[in-house]
């Protein structure tokens, strides 16, 4: 296959791959609750894909896979869109240029990278506001959804993988 | 690096994050916009084909049992709504009883009303407010106002549901006051150099003053206009007007002043109005 088909077949996979995710985090009761939350499936997709892939394709897939999370929240375009974006553009250019994509970097890249965007999530819809049960929420639910998200970027990391060996044997 | 800073896909990423942000201001601030309304119409056929793949997990209901259900719900959501607005009201009010329910205690014979700053005399720079409460709540004029901390001001005009409060910060204030260290006696009173800082000056003092800087200063109650030991406030320094050749101590109060939201009006206390003989 040429480059340019290998690229698109890639670029599709993803999108199918979001898509999928998406379509499990939001259909209910198919995803079991542990501890009180479940996992944010196109933020897995979104940091695996975007350690494979360069700059721009990085951050549109970050975007595409925010967007998605925030339609799921909150019916609008916000801070998954836009954190998702720079984290993926920034991932994009660290994995071709500074570090390498082995699989101990990329577990230690997406707990710090979930844990920061959950914070900041936090941060914004309770800290900020002063609601009063922010705290309950954080130890009840998003701990264990800051966990469940990062165990579940493995198999979609050995996927991504996958699809990184097969579509794009020189990247 | 200084390469990938000034390169094409930083002005992409950068112009990208630009529209982002600007979709996030516009999806957030308008109702029923068109993006929202485009994303959530591209991704409502899929939501629709896992709910409908979903649904076998879920007690199918005939339409009859869903409206009633739905009514039933509709009804208690009614309820749980104003309950929970009456909550929030409770609670608001109760947190702004608890700061003076410690008064209240060590002061029995005070009444106090609970009152908040309604809006501020933007005019006026010795900080007075108007407060939410008038002479339908038994406030008049003259009264007494109590932050949490120390007095605050006096009542200068009153309608039946506003009234307005002016401050120790003004020169309108006149209040007996006593040094509880030294016993020294004097007038509290405002000065346009001081209040800018949420100061305010113990006026008249004796030229033999023993008054120190950290003193507390309170109420002396000997006209019967203000209630005895209302803490006014604390000494920060002492000085010496050459122009009246004069003593007197700048003093803080405790509250400030300019922020001060919740107050407590003392509408009457055991002695008003009476004016003390001197021991």
């Amino acid at each position: 296959m040429s480059d340019r088909a290998n690229s698109f077949f890639r670029y599709l996979a993803y999108v199918i791959e979001i898509i999928v995710a998406f379509a499990l985090s939001t259909t209910p009761h198919l995803l079991p609750e542990i501890f009180g939350a479940k996992p944010v499936l196109p933020v897995c997709v979104a940091l695996t894909a975007a350690i494979f892939e360069r700059e721009i394709p990085a951050m549109l897939i970050g975007m595409t896979a925010g967007i998605l999370t925030d339609i799921s929240y909150t019916n609008s375009i916000g801070l998954f869109t836009i954190t998702l974006t720079v984290v993926c553009f920034i991932v994009g250019y660290a994995a071709n240029n500074l570090i390498m994509a082995t699989f101990l970097n990329f577990l230690l890249y997406a707990a710090v990278t979930i844990g920061a965007l959950f914070m900041l999530y936090y941060l914004v819809r309770f800290i900020i506001p002063g609601l009063d049960d922010g705290w309950l929420y954080f130890t009840r639910h998003l701990i264990s959804r800051m966990v469940l998200t990062w165990i579940c970027t493995i198999p979609f990391y050995f996927l991504n993988r996958l699809i990184q060996k097969r579509l794009n044997p020189e990247g | 690096m200084k390469e990938f800073l000034s390169s094409p896909k930083i002005k992409i990423f950068l112009s990208v994050l630009l529209v982002l942000i600007m979709l996030s201001v516009f999806t957030h601030n308008v109702e029923n916009n068109v993006v929202s309304t485009t994303f959530n119409t591209l991704t409502y056929g899929l939501s629709k084909v896992t709910a409908a793949a979903s649904q076998d997990q879920s007690e199918e209901k005939s339409y009859s049992e869903l409206k009633s259900e739905n009514e039933l719900l509709n009804k208690a959501n009614r309820e749980l709504r104003a309950r929970l607005i009456d909550y929030y009201d409770v609670k608001e009010e109760n947190t702004r009883l608890w700061k003076f329910y410690g008064l209240k205690k060590e002061h029995e014979d005070f009444s106090l009303i609970p009152a908040r700053a309604l809006r501020r005399d933007s005019d006026d720079e010795f900080g007075s407010f108007t407060i939410d409460k008038g002479t339908a709540s038994g406030i008049s004029v003259g009264n007494p106002v109590l932050g949490e901390n120390s007095l605050v001001g006096w009542i200068s005009e009153a309608d039946a549901y506003t009234a307005k409060v002016v401050t120790v910060l003004s020169p309108q204030t006149s209040i007996g006051a006593i040094d509880k260290a030294t016993g020294d006696t004097g007038i509290i009173t405002g000065s346009a150099k001081f209040a800018e800082n949420n100061r305010t000056t113990f006026t008249k003092l004796n030229s033999e003053h023993k008054v120190k800087e950290g003193d507390i200063i309170t109420s002396a109650g000997t006209a019967g206009i203000y209630p005895k030991d209302i803490v006014l406030g604390e000494v920060i320094e002492i000085g010496y007007d050459t122009y009246d050749t004069s003593h007197y101590a700048v003093i803080e109060p405790y509250d400030k002043i300019d922020k001060i939201v919740d107050v407590a009006v003392i509408t009457s206390y055991q002695g008003m109005g009476e004016i003390l003989s001197k021991e």
